[in-house]
Order: structure tokens, then sequence, then C-alpha cells
């Protein structure tokens, strides 16, 4: 649901690149945030919550509510409203919590 | 990092303070977490009047264009998509770019960070299509995608009105407007005829909304009964407070004024709050409109630049007094007049000394 010519605004993005969610590649306007690369391709449950498994999508669009949480290449809980999408990025719905003891620590 | 003045969140007042400090030649650092500055007003595609020094009627974006351009201008150094995280035993400011973090040494600091939207609880809130009007205006402004197709839109503020306004020209049909208080909350009536022909359920609220891991369906509470609508985007509009963590990390004293959005730090007439360091400005020192934003951060810098012996205290007094005098005319009677409470308080404050207070109370000794 991309708005191809905004009417106050006209058109912002130029460039058009690849993503991968869920390993499905979808395409996306280098430019946007990954929620909102999502968003255009229809995607708006992100992942669940941490107990009931509940959808999850965006709500704030700001990084304060932490409800748009996805893993981007490999590192989880990553704010999708407050990252920009890039090409070949590898973006994974949020299904639990990281995994504390993996590799990052 | 050592600066004379340090801002955080470089909305339009941290972009003002920082602006009018830069050029009486101070060095200011303008931290915010956000990709790029500007903050709320980066998708603000609505017209604003009642702005200072006789600026006509502009669209927020088009100002924001502005003020980013001046910032480039000038020698601010800004430093975005870096957060304040924290202050250390000596004062400085923890700053972190989500990879390393630093801290700042300023001498003096300016916290505009700005507000964020009360949210809305009803069954069904936390599903995916559901989302506060400042990220569907986000969405639609800045992203340029469609947050939805069939739209609830829930309060009926001036901030609801403008948001349904931007929406629709965008092409989202607006289903319903859903208050629980009695009447309309927008007293604007030009906005309210822009929107033209749309159902307003006064008394009513969200019963339920429901979907298979999404928005699809909407029940809602009317005085009539319960109405039911397929609408795939719920958009809240329930208000603002200012944002608080930055001036508890600085120790910072609070004072409640529901009209200014709550809890928010006490301050004085020069925009400082309880903590001699910490000045503050925007809608963190109280909810308020654009032009009144604009002026607070300029007098926070004049306050600071005053301080820093940048310029002459009659300058700063003049300078001050132009400004007070421009917020009185172009604030709201309400909000102002709260604000000004909260000045008086400190000034009762400053002659307020607790120890010869508790001694006189306890007969010449301190209990506890």
């Amino acid at each position: 649901m991309q708005i191809k010519k905004h009417p106050i605004l006209g058109e912002k993005f130029t460039e058009e690149i690849t993503f991968y969610f869920n390993e499905k590649p979808l395409k996306a306007m280098k430019g946007q945030t990954v929620a909102a690369a999502l968003m255009r391709n229809g995607i708006r449950k992100f992942g669940v919550s941490r107990k009931l498994f509940k959808a999850r999508g965006l709500y704030c669009a700001n990084g304060r509510c932490t409800s748009c949480y996805v893993t981007i290449n490999g590192l989880d809980h990553v704010l999708s409203c407050s990252t920009l999408v890039e090409d070949g990025m590898n973006v994974h719905s949020n299904e639990s919590d990281p995994d504390v003891g993996g590799i990052y620590n | 990092m050592k600066t004379d003045l340090l801002i955080i969140g470089a909305g339009p007042a941290g972009i003002n303070a920082a602006l009018t400090a830069d050029a009486a030649g101070a060095e200011v650092i303008l931290v915010d977490e956000s990709l790029q500055p500007g903050g709320q007003l980066r998708q603000q595609t609505q017209l604003f009047s009642n702005l200072p020094k006789n600026k006509k009627k502009t669209r927020g974006t088009s100002l924001n264009n502005h003020l980013v351009e001046s910032l480039n201008a000038s020698n601010v150094k800004v430093l975005s998509n870096h957060a304040m995280v924290g202050s250390y035993l000596n004062g400085n400011i923890g700053v972190t770019d989500g990879f390393k973090t630093f801290e700042i040494h300023a001498k003096k600091y300016i916290l505009a960070t700005g507000a964020q939207e009360e949210g809305k609880i009803f069954p069904g809130w936390t599903l995916p299509g559901v989302m506060t009007a400042g990220a569907a205006q986000i969405l639609i402004n800045r992203e340029l995608v469609l947050p939805g197709k069939n739209a609830v839109i829930v309060g009926s503020n001036d901030f609801a009105f403008e948001v349904i306004k931007q929406l629709r020209i965008c092409g989202v049909s607006i289903k319903a407007v859903v208050e629980d208080k009695d009447q309309l909350q927008s007293e604007k009536q030009d906005l309210l005829s822009d929107l033209g022909n749309i159902t307003f359920l006064t008394n009513s609220t969200i019963e339920l909304a429901s979907g298979s891991g999404e928005v699809e369906h909407v029940s809602i509470r009317t005085p009539s009964g319960i109405k039911e609508l397929e609408a795939d985007f719920i958009c809240i509009s329930n208000g603002f407070t200012p944002i608080l963590e930055p001036f508890e990390v600085m120790n910072c004293k609070f004072t409640y004024k529901e009209i200014l959005g709550g809890w928010l730090p006490a301050y004085n007439m020069n925009f400082q709050t309880t903590n001699s360091n910490c000045y503050l400005a925007g809608s963190a020192a109280g909810i308020t409109t654009l032009g009144p934003i604009l002026l607070t951060g300029e007098i926070a810098a004049w306050s600071v630049l005053e301080e820093l012996e940048f310029i002459s205290p009659r300058e700063a007094h003049n300078q001050k007094k132009e400004c007070w005098e421009e917020l009185m005319t172009l604030e709201n009677n309400n909000v102002f007049q709260k604000r000004t409470e909260i000045i008086a308080d400190s000034l009762l404050q400053d002659n307020w000394n607790p120890k010869s207070y508790f001694t006189e109370l306890q007969g010449g000794q301190i209990h506890g």
C-alpha cells in the first residue's frame, strides 16, 4: 500500500531495493524504515508478544513503545520503526525473547 | 566530548534553541535519537498560524525544512541517531549510538525531549492495525505508506481532525470517529467544517477490535446499542504528555498541571529546572502549539547565553522580555495561565529555606 504520489509532498523516494522477510524477497523504497517497508507489502503483523504470543505490529512509530520489534540480520529485538531498510537485509518476525546465551553474549 | 551547551532533542524547540545559542557564539551539540533532526515537525503537513516574529502561515514540513537548512548552515554539531542514556556522577551526560557509549561534558544543558502520545485501552488494542494518530501520520507523510483502507478514529481533538484530513487526501476512508465524552473535543469549527460528511459517535467507546493477527472488525458501544464496522485500521488520538525520563536522570523536581499534559518538570522564568545546570524547552515544558514551542526554545537559549556570559544581562533581559511578550499573545490563555503558575511556584520555592522552616517547626531541632 505505497502512496505513489503524495497529494502534498509529491514523490519522495526514487530507488527501489529488495529485502527479505522470513526468507521471502520483498520490494521497498530506499529511505523507508523496515516497519514501513513491511507495511507497504501488506505485512502488519511483525511478531508476537513474549508471554501470550499475541500478534504485534507498529503502534507508536517513534521508537518508544517497542511493539514493532523484529530480528534484523540475526540481531534480535530491533525497532523496525527506527531502522532504515537496506538492500539485501534479512528481516525475521519476532517470535520470542532473544536467546541471551546466544552469539551476542 | 566537551561543549558550552548540550541540547537533547532536535525538534523545533531544540533546533531553535541551538540556532539562537550558535548565533551568539556558543559551542553547541544537539543530540537526537531519530535518524534525522526535526522531531515531530517532519511529518506535520498541516498549516500552522500563530508563529513568532510575524512569520506567515506555513506547513509544518516547510518550516521543518527551513529549520534543518539553517541548522546545516550553522556551527551546531548535530548527533542524529544518538540517544541520551544516563548521567555520570560528575554530571556529564551519557550518549550512545547503539554501539558505543560516551560522555559529553557541557557547561549547561537544555532538555527539549518533547511529548509522547497517550494511549487508549480497549479489548484488542494491541492488535496490528491499531496505532496512534502520530504513527499514522508518520506512515503517510514520512514513509508514504498507507496504514489501512478503512479507519476508525478514537478521539476528536484538534490533532485527530488534522490527521483525518491528511488520511483522507491519501485515500483512506473514515468509517467513524469515536469519542467517549458527550461532545467533540476540538473547538476549531473551521477544522470540523473541512471534514464534511463523517460519522461522529459521541458517548461511545470501542467494545472490541478483532481479527486474525490484525484488525479486521471493530465493535463500538454507542448510546443506541452496539455498532459493528468492517475496518482494518484504528487510529488513537488521546492527547500528549511531556517526556520526563531525562529530567528524572538529571534530578529535576516535578509538578502537576493537567492542562499542560500532567506531570512536568518545575521551572522558572528562565526555563531553568530545579537542577540549575538544566534548562528545558518545547512540549516538555507543557503541551502547547508550534509558535510557543519555538519561543520556549529561544528563551531557554537566551538564559543559557546570559549565564555563560555570551551576552550582557541587559541584552538577555530585553531578548527574553520580547519572547515572553510574544508567548503571552500567541499561547492559549489557559495554557499560559498554568505556565505562569509553575513560575510563581518556583519563586516561592526560591524564598523557601527548608532548613530554617523545619528549625522553626520543630522548635529549633531537626528530627529525622
